[in-house]
């Protein structure tokens, strides 16, 4: 039995949430094996495609672990996401997801700034118990993220 | 007494004036609007790679010292770079940051220019018939531009020194790559940060804030002797560092790099540094050249461009091996590039507002190690072109 549209919709949003929340481990256990994250780009300046983080699961784990090593900006990032298309081939087959989302900065202070805007197109597998993660390509609309962030979208 | 009163805070420290700088330089309006006139509008400025201008028509517009400038590869092959501001009312010619035209017509009054900067065609041009206004005078004012082993440099002053001179030899650091390569730019990206421009300028030449980062206390500080540094100041305020090495393995997910396909005369745990006066930097990382520049945009903020460049040609698995490598400690997502973001913010919040009255740049370790030197050839360029010692740069 394949997962429903909406066990699809709560999987992206807890992978909002536990990156919102640091909750790494829990963010990982929403990705399958072979997953693969990336964020990109589009450059007008280079009329060019870019990527700018890349990384199976492993390898996104690691980063994700050594997170709390690193100096980070202050405050945190709180993600807004809109779930917009769910498409499926068939019932087993995997789910292409379409969402906006927003991710803000709130710094010390309590005070909100735009750190990113952009889509996720997702790869879904609906096939299993619950459905994971296969692909995330955090879609950049924006280019300008200020100091950056050593959290992923 | 382990803390200070303000007497003994507000006391210059007990060292040589070239051994500390006044919070002043990074706040005051006035220095701010000089810095622009006696530096930023007199020196050569790195503005693209050539591989962005690769072929005929191509160009990209730019800012510097807060002139919009279009760079364009003319039908003849060379690069040109032109205020980008029509002649007639003072609009911007070229809007988009990079494309590929023949002609440029300005939005406004439809003025059109070719890629040799002449007007070519003006509407209605009867209308001037009673004045001394003809196209063939009205072309567009170009800057002094020249190439450096493909990169682009401008400068807005038509008599300043050849860039050769003004380089003095600091990318001869490069001297193994630059001329056996030929680079591609696979990355870009602009970041406009709460800072004073000295103030990120200064995290890339301060080599004692590696405490600062987890990759370069993993990797870095362990790999090779403080004595095989070499840091050389140069006569036009620019530095280069050699000798860093890093050990790749002792930080999770990063041993992969030892194993890497190098740039042509580099080894994977290869560092060199060239950072450029006034802020302008090159660096590689055996696998991978990063380019910085950083533009003052007020007093308390600053605009970052920086690049990753690759080998043009490479394979793609080579390729993909050199962004991932670029992004693991430089970019929007870098682990290093970030936490220097955030030094310079964090320094502003104190220097902006005057709290914090000094800096302390007197490390000496004969040129080696985490010696302060790049840090004072910096300074007493700074110095030497605004006519005033940055540890008292006001009268007050």
């Amino acid at each position: 039995m394949s997962a429903s549209n909406d066990a699809v919709r709560e999987l992206i949003y807890r992978s909002c949430r536990c990156l919102d929340t640091h909750d790494f481990d829990g963010y990982i256990a929403l990705c399958a094996p072979a997953f693969r994250y990336r964020i990109t780009v589009y450059s007008p300046e280079l009329r060019k495609e870019m990527i700018w983080l890349n990384h199976d699961r492993d390898r996104l784990a690691a980063l994700l672990a050594a997170v709390p090593r690193h100096l980070a900006r202050l405050g945190s990032l709180q993600r807004n996401a809109t779930v917009y298309t769910i498409e499926r081939d068939g019932t087993e087959g995997p789910a292409r997801v379409t969402s906006a989302f927003s991710v803000f900065n709130i710094d010390n202070e309590g005070r909100p700034s735009v750190f990113a805007v952009g889509h996720y197109h997702d790869t879904v597998d609906v096939g299993g118990e619950r459905p994971l993660l296969v692909a995330r390509n955090a879609r950049l609309a924006s280019r300008d993220l200020g100091i950056g962030s050593h959290v992923p979208i | 007494m382990p803390s200070r009163s303000a007497a003994t805070w507000e006391r210059p420290p007990p060292l040589p004036d070239g051994h500390y700088v006044s919070g002043r330089v990074y706040h005051d309006e006035q220095i701010f609007a000089e810095e622009r006139e006696h530096i930023f509008r007199k020196v050569w400025h790195f503005v693209c790679h050539e591989s962005e201008v690769a072929e005929a028509f191509d160009f990209r517009t730019v800012e510097r010292a807060d002139v919009p400038l279009l760079v364009v590869r003319g039908e003849d092959g060379h690069i040109r770079t032109f205020i980008n501001v029509c002649s007639h009312r003072g609009a911007r010619v070229a809007m988009e940051p990079g494309g590929n035209a023949r002609t440029f017509t300005c939005f406004y009054h439809h003025w059109t220019y070719d890629t040799e900067g002449s007007c070519v065609s003006m509407p209605r041009p009867e209308g001037y018939d009673h004045t001394p206004i003809r196209k063939e005078d009205m072309g567009l004012r170009e800057v002094k531009t020249d190439v450096k082993w493909g990169f682009v440099f401008v400068n807005l002053d038509d008599d300043c020194a050849p860039l050769d001179d003004f380089l003095g030899g600091a990318l001869d650091i490069f001297d193994r790559v630059l001329p056996n390569a030929e680079l591609e730019v696979f990355h870009y990206h602009r970041a406009e940060i709460d800072a004073n421009w000295k103030a990120y300028q200064e995290t890339i030449v301060d080599l004692y804030h590696e405490f600062m980062h987890v990759i370069l206390r993993d990797t870095q500080m362990p790999a090779a002797s403080m004595d095989d540094r070499e840091m050389r100041t140069y006569a036009n305020g620019h530095v280069t560092i050699a000798g860093l090495k890093a050990d790749y393995e002792k930080y999770v997910g990063w041993g992969h790099r030892d194993d890497s396909t190098c740039f042509p005369g580099l080894e994977p745990d290869d560092a060199r540094f060239a950072p450029l006066f006034p802020a302008q930097t090159f660096i590689t990382r055996g696998t991978v050249m990063r380019i910085d520049t950083v533009q003052p945009v007020t007093a308390h903020k600053c605009l970052i461009e920086s690049r990753g460049l690759g080998l043009k040609g490479e394979s793609p698995e080579d390729r993909m091996m050199r962004i991932d490598q670029h992004n693991e400690y430089w970019g929007p997502f870098g682990r290093n590039v970030t936490e220097d973001a955030f030094a310079a913010e964090g320094c502003e919040v104190s220097f902006g507002k005057g709290a914090a009255l000094r800096g302390i740049i007197a490390r000496d370790e004969g040129g080696k190690g985490q010696c302060d030197s790049g840090l004072r050839g910096f300074w007493a360029e700074w110095s030497r072109r605004m006519g005033r010692p940055a540890s008292h740069p006001t009268n007050d």
